[in-house]
Parts: structure tokens; sequence; C-alpha cells
């Protein structure tokens, strides 16, 4: 199905959202927006009394003043000169009756007249109510600025005059330090206020979104087919922007062929080439900005959203497996962290556990991003029966999984058994500098291999090995972390685990295993002396010339062998038995595949566990 | 059924742009091809005015997969802008089609051989077609071989999947007799794998576009159908 009509499908599923206000981050709150209705910051809260009169005004603390406001098509897509009030609250040249009396010049139009004849229409439709009227009985007095200046809110001239900015040097009031630029941009906010009755703002009333909505679907347009449901109904030709943040003027829907060769050539007009109606056009954007908002991720402006029709909160396929277990609050944290065997096992148990508790229903995933300023382009868009996605998402967490190492808020170290989050592979390849153009186009270019199980890319993988085979260039923790994602990707083509395979007569496996083991002697030798040990320092060239430098190595350990004396017997017996499952004619120069690293981590891996897990007098024995 | 053809067309890239997406110039790719789109394909393989082109069903034979390109668009006032383009990734389709006679073309009764006309389909499709194909954009080449629409094995064998609402094609004076073109909508189901497409003159949801004019054709401008196959 259309990505249209599975978000206006959310936006139905979600109805009971609407308007209530969430926050993901704090302090910055979002809502599911009512149809015909957005948000603008207010700096002037008027109280009127239920009669009409002027009852008091305060201004908004900085913060304090997002509001939700009626709005129209024309009203929440004017720019420049053009006069086109919003419905209810608006800027102070629109809501002021005496803004001209005050000083305040108009572009061309009288926009009070024009906001004024709106409101009152509205008030006096079958759909108008106590509380509106009350506000429009004292703004069509036009009083406003005289009763804010009598308020001590705004402040006057020495001639009368509003004053539009402060610029004496004695302490500023409130407001004008809260409104850039002049006071014409002050926007006021009304609120029935009545020493009998406690009323809900009218920016938190449902009965005032459902009285505009209702009065506003009355003034439709023409009816047209519409796209998305086939249906005929009210058409759109002004959509929603501000889709990815409140600063974002791209917009999804937009036409502009005045200037770029889009859909002229059989149609002459935008509205020949695809109409789409007011109501699913409101309701799906609405529905996007929502979502993008709870759950979206968004890498250098490019937008990565999974969600689900009826639950939205799902799994995303560009998390880590460790990010992903916290959605799993019920599961037990151990089970997933586990570094055993069974630590996979775990998180696809929590997967399933998890899916469970969710209704049958479709998955979504989105990928937009916007290539000039004022479009925003469908990058990518999959929908998903719910089962299949679990199944995808469940094999790319579990087959062929590795260690990562990872540091949660309480700088706590945690190992994870699973999958790097596809942040994490995209810099781990290019590196921490990398252009972030460069990062979001290969997280991208990943997500199909979560959701689709393709392989990872050659390139990228070529990228994983070539910088972890360098360590000198890298500081320990990003080495170890290189490493670690490398080893992952490698062996989600092969298909290994992290437990040594000592079995395994692979060329490069091999290698990997003698540069472990010639790195974990020397390291034993060096003791607390904090230094880089050949084998890290050569591994580069290793990777390249693996006979030639291998015999630099051995040759460098020899020291060290006679430092160690009989401690390190075991290693050495190891070493001779690595190279003896060689075969000589394996022994050569040909460069190695990444498969060397595996053998590498494993057999390092292996070394350390056992020094953990082996009790002393068991190290002895074999020692002795 | 009569006068019908089986080929399979496959390409590395598709653009069946919705329309939404096409009035701003960001354009992405419908899931499934449009009917008009299959038509064009058909009609690339052999056509003429005196025929019309009828698209029986598509199977869609591989994952649907999608990837976005960064495009350089040509300005009419010059110069390029940037944008993003999605394509959909590797497509294949099993496509079953057939040609009937255009009842609107009155004119070109003499070229009616349908014996003629179907060899001729017949063989051009062997050959790739007369005309170049294509996969709903320009950029997207495609190639069409002679196949059996149930031969193979298809990505989605033994799957249903609904696609909402989506265009179907145009109606064009030519084909319908009457002077307005008009944009039909239908809701796609996919059985099986397999898409059914709905006749044009069947679909319920159309929208009129303008005033349009058929081209009018006369026994000179055109080859007639025995000449043809003549010289084949």
């Amino acid at each position: 199905m259309s990505v249209w009509q599975q978000l206006y499908e959310t936006y139905n599923q979600h109805l009971d959202e609407v308007g209530k206000s969430e926050s993901r981050w704090e302090g910055k709150t979002f809502t599911l927006l009512p149809i015909s209705h957005t948000t603008q910051t207010a700096h002037i809260t008027v109280n009127i009394t239920p009669n009409g009169e002027f009852h008091t005004a305060e201004v908004i603390e900085k913060g304090g003043g997002n509001t939700l406001i009626p709005s129209t098509e024309d009203s929440s897509s004017r720019a420049g000169s053009v006069i086109a009030p919003y419905p209810l609250h608006d800027k102070l040249p629109y809501v002021a009756g005496d803004y001209e009396a005050f000083g305040g010049v108009y572009k061309k139009d009288n926009a009070y007249q024009v906001y004024i004849n709106n409101l009152k229409k509205w008030s006096e439709s079958s759909h108008g109510f106590d509380r509106l009227k009350s506000i429009y009985t004292y703004l069509q007095k036009g009083r406003l600025i005289e009763d804010l200046v009598n308020e001590k809110v705004l402040f006057t001239e020495t001639d009368g005059t509003l004053k539009w900015t402060w610029k004496d040097k004695e302490e500023k009031p409130k407001i004008y330090s809260i409104v850039t630029g002049g006071m014409e941009g002050a926007f006021i906010r009304f609120h029935v206020h009545s020493s009998e009755q406690l009323y809900k703002e009218p920016w938190q009333d449902s009965e005032f979104y459902q009285s505009f909505i209702a009065y506003y679907a009355e003034q439709a347009g023409d009816s047209t087919l519409c796209f998305v449901t086939g249906e005929q109904k009210v058409g759109s030709t002004k959509h929603a922007n501000k889709i990815r943040n409140a600063g974002d003027k791209a917009k999804l829907i937009s036409a502009n062929d005045s200037s770029g060769f889009t859909y002229r050539g059989r149609f002459d007009k935008a509205s020949e080439a695809a109409t789409i109606s007011y109501e699913v056009s409101q309701k799906a954007h609405n529905a996007l900005k929502w979502l993008i908002q709870r759950q979206g991720k968004l890498i250098d402006q490019r937008v990565f959203l999974v969600w689900g029709s009826q639950v939205t909160e799902m799994p995303s396929a560009v998390d880590s497996t460790f990010s992903l277990a916290a959605l799993f609050n019920d599961v037990e944290e151990k089970e997933v962290f586990d570094t055993n065997r069974d630590g996979a096992r775990a998180f696809s148990d929590a997967l399933i556990g998890y899916k469970r508790k969710l209704p049958q229903q479709t998955v979504n995933i989105l990928i937009i991003d916007a290539a000039t300023t004022g479009r925003l382009a469908i990058l990518y868009y999959r929908s998903f029966d719910q089962e299949q996605y679990f199944k995808r998402l469940e094999s790319w967490h579990t087959e062929h999984p590795w260690e990562y190492v990872y540091f949660d808020r309480e700088k706590k170290r945690r190992v994870f058994i699973g999958a790097p989050s596809l942040h994490d592979i995209a810099t781990a390849a290019y590196g921490p500098r990398a252009n972030e153009k460069l990062i979001k186009a290969t997280v991208e270019r990943l997500v199909p291999c979560v959701v689709d199980g393709r392989i990872v890319p050659d390139d990228v993988r070529r990228c994983l090995i070539q910088r972890a085979s360098n360590p000198v260039g890298l500081e320990a923790w990003e080495w170890e972390k290189t490493l670690q994602i490398a080893c992952g990707m490698i062996n989600k083509k092969e298909g290994m685990t992290v437990a040594l395979d000592s079995n395994l007569k692979d060329r490069d496996y091999l290698f990997g295993r003698l540069l472990a083991l010639a790195d974990y002697l020397e390291r034993k030798a060096l003791g607390k002396e904090n230094r880089s040990t050949n084998a890290i320092r050569y591994m580069n060239a290793f990777s390249q010339n693996p006979a030639r430098t291998w015999l630099t190595i051995q040759s460098a350990l020899q020291p060290y062998q006679a430092k160690l004396g009989g401690k390190v017997t075991y290693i050495n017996k190891l070493i001779d038995e690595v190279g003896s499952q060689l075969d000589p004619s394996d022994f050569t120069n040909k460069p190695l595949s990444g498969k060397y690293l595996l053998g590498f981590y494993s057999q390092r891996h292996d070394l350390y566990q056992k020094r953990e897990e082996t009790n002393l007098s068991n190290e002895e024995s074999v020692e002795a | 059924m009569r006068n019908t053809i089986e080929f399979k067309v496959y390409g590395d890239y598709a653009l069946f742009t919705d329309p939404l997406t096409k009035l701003g110039g960001e354009k992405m790719s419908y899931q499934i091809p449009t009917y008009q789109a299959m038509k064009g394909i058909v009609e690339s393989i052999y056509w003429k005015p005196t025929i019309v082109m009828v698209v029986d069903a598509i199977r869609i034979m591989k994952p649907i997969k999608m990837e976005s390109k960064g495009m350089r668009p040509i300005e009419y006032s010059g110069g390029n802008s940037l944008a993003h383009y999605t394509y959909l990734r590797d497509v294949c389709y099993h496509v079953r089609a057939h040609f009937e006679f255009n009842p609107h073309r009155p004119d070109l009764a003499f070229d009616r051989n349908e014996g003629k006309h179907y060899a001729i389909l017949k063989r051009s499709l062997e050959a790739g077609g007369r005309r170049d194909i294509f996969l709903g954009a320009r950029e997207c080449q495609a190639y069409v071989e002679p196949i059996e629409f149930d031969q193979g094995e298809g990505f989605y064998d033994g799957v249903d999947l609904h696609f909402g609402t989506m265009v179907h094609g145009f109606n064009y004076p030519d084909e319908t007799g009457v002077n307005e073109l008009a944009v039909r909508l239908w809701h796609p189901v996919m059985k099986n794998g397999v898409i059914t497409f709905t006749r044009p003159e069947d679909c319920s949801l159309v929208q009129p576009i303008k005033k349009m004019q058929a081209k009018t054709f006369t026994a000179d401008d055109i080859e007639p159908v025995d000449l043809l196959h003549e010289q084949l």
C-alpha cells in the first residue's frame, strides 16, 4: 500500500491521541495535530471574561508558548505581504483593531478587517459556541492594544504610539526580550477566564478543535478524485511543510513547474497531474510529523523511520541489538546481554516475546531527505507484513553474530552478542571524521541488508577490513570497536561464531590465529608497560605480506620468549601447533582476506577467556 | 485468448512514478507497474493505430526493492537542479497481453487483417520489439523475451498483497471515442504473485483532465498491414 495511505490509516487508528501532548526529550513536546490545525509560538495570553470583557493578560515565559492553533490552508502557508489570518489566535496586526491608531502600518489591506470578518463568520455559524463568541465579542471592540498597554504588557512612546522596539538602556520589560524583532511579530492567544467555572484553554480543548474542523469542512471547495483513497473529496493544493522540524520548509508534496520539467507535457496544471484530498493530506502529514518526532532517527537531516500502523513503536531496523533490547523492558536484562553463546538466542526469544504483545499489523519503513531546501523526497519505502519484518530482524541480529563491547550511560562496560547499529557500521567503515553525507548514504544502503536479508556491500566490508587492520592509526578503544564490527560484517558472509574453531585449516584463519598468539605472548612479557606489541604494529603489513611479516614478528618474539621462559610454554606450543596446521604451500605472501580478522579475534578471545575462567591451579599444571 | 502474446520484461531499474511525487519533481516509483506503463511496453513491441493493446495480467517475478539516486534534472530556465529519484531495483515481470481492433477507428477498417497483425506481433516480440523498451521512464532500459507466463518460479508465488489506490492509466480520445483526456485509478490486488488488470473501460474511478482531440489518420499516412507483412 502507498505510504500516504499507510500514514492516513495510522492517523485514523490514533484519533484518541489527537491533541495530547507528549515528549521524547526533556522540554520538547509534540502532539498528533488535529486536522486544520498547526502549532505556533505565542508570546502573550489574553484572558477574556465570558461576557467578552478584557480580564487580564500575561507574557508567556520562554519555552512555554507552544500553542496549538486552528489554521486554514491559506494561513498555514502565508508568506510575504499576503494577508491570510489564522482563524483564532494570531499576530498583533491581525487581532488588534486599534493597530493603526497606535501607529501600526498595514502593508496593503487591513489585516484586522479580514481577521475579524472570518472570526465573525465562524462564531455566528452553526458551529459557534459561547466561549468563541466571548472572544469575538471582545475583539470586535477593537481595543486590544489599549488594554494591553493599560495592563502594562505593552508600552507606548511619549507621542502615544506603540513602542515597537525597546531602545532604552534601562531594563527591558519581558515582552521585548521574548519577541524577536518588533512588536508587530508578537503572537497573541486568547483564553476565556471565568471565576465560576474552570475552562480548558482553547489550545488544549477539543471543543474548540471540533468546532473549527466542522466549520472549516463546510467551507469546502470543489471535490476531486483523491489519488490516495480513490474517493471523491474536497481537494487540496497547498500541502504541509515543517515535516522534519519546526524550521523545515521542505514539502513532500509540492508543485513547482514554472521552472523544472516535472509534470508538464501532457498536463498544463499541477491539479491535472495529481490531486489529493484535503483531509487525507492533512491527516497523512500530521501523522508523519508525529511519528518522526516520536520515533524517527535523524542522521544529517535524513529521517529513518519505522512504524506500525496500530502500535506505532517498532524495533527499528537501524538499531543495534543492544539498544533494541531496551524496547523489551519486561525481559530480564541479563538474558539479553549475556556473553555466552546463548546471547543471540535470548535476543530472538525477547523479540518473539515482544511481537506477541503486538496486534497483527503492517510495518512500514520510510527514509526521507531533501536534496534542496524546498522539496523532500522519499528515498526508500517498504511496507511489510509484521511477521516477515520480525523474521528479517531476527536473522540480522542472530545469524552469525559477533560480540560487541559497549559502554552504557553509567560508563559501565557491557558486552552484548548480536549486531551493531547501522550508524556504527558506517562510522567504523569510514572513520569518525567522515562526511555526514557519506555516513547517511551508507546507512541507507545498509537498510536493505537488514530488511531484505542482503549481504553487506563489498566496498563497505573492504573498508572495515582495511581500518581494522591498521591499529596503529587508531586509538585503542576505536580500533577494538572497528575490529569487532569488521569481524561481525565479515562473519555475516562467513557464518562462524566467536568461539575458536581450532580444527579449521583455512589459511587466512590460521594466520590470524598466529598473529593473536604473538600479540598475547608479547603483551604478557610487557607487563605493565603500555606500548603496542610488534604484532599490532605490523598488523597492516602482515595482512598484505603474511609470510614475510611473520618471520619479522617471530624473530622479534624471541627475547620475550626467553624472558618469560617456562611461563609461556603452552603459548609456544600453541604457536607450533597452529603453524603445523598451515599447509606449507599456503605459507606465502598472498594478501590475507578478512577472514584472518576472525581468526585473530577468536584466538585472542579464547586466550583471555581461559585466563578468566580456568582457575589458577589448572593453569599452573599446564605451565609445569 | 485470441491474439495473445506472453513474454517477460526485465531491467536493472524501473520508475513507475507515483504522480503525487511527480508534481514537485522528487520522483518515486510505485511498487508495481501501472497498466499504462505495461501497455506502453506492449505497444513498443508492435503497434498501429488500427489496433488496441490490452494487458491482461502481470506476474511479479522478483522481490520489490527500492533504491534512490541523486539526479540533476534540467530546468526550463537552463542549468540543473538537484533531486532524489527513487527507483525500483532489479525487476522482472511476466506479461500476458493481446490485441483487439480499435472500434473508434472506422477510418482504418481496411487495415484489419487479424492473422497478419498477429504474425507480425509475434515476430516483433521474437526480435525484442520494434522500438526500444523501457520500464516507466526513459532511463530505465529493459528487454523483452517471449516466454510462457506460468513458467519458472516467482518470488511472490503463493503471496497475496494489496497496493492501495494507484493510477491505472489514461483514457485517450482515440481509444474511447470521447474528446477528452481522463485518468483512471484502481485498487490493484496481487493474488498468488499475479496482478490481473481490470480492463480500462471497466475502471470506475475516472477523473476527466481536459479536452483533447484524437489524431486523424488516412490511408496515405500509414502503411497497410498487408504490405508490411509482405516486406517482412
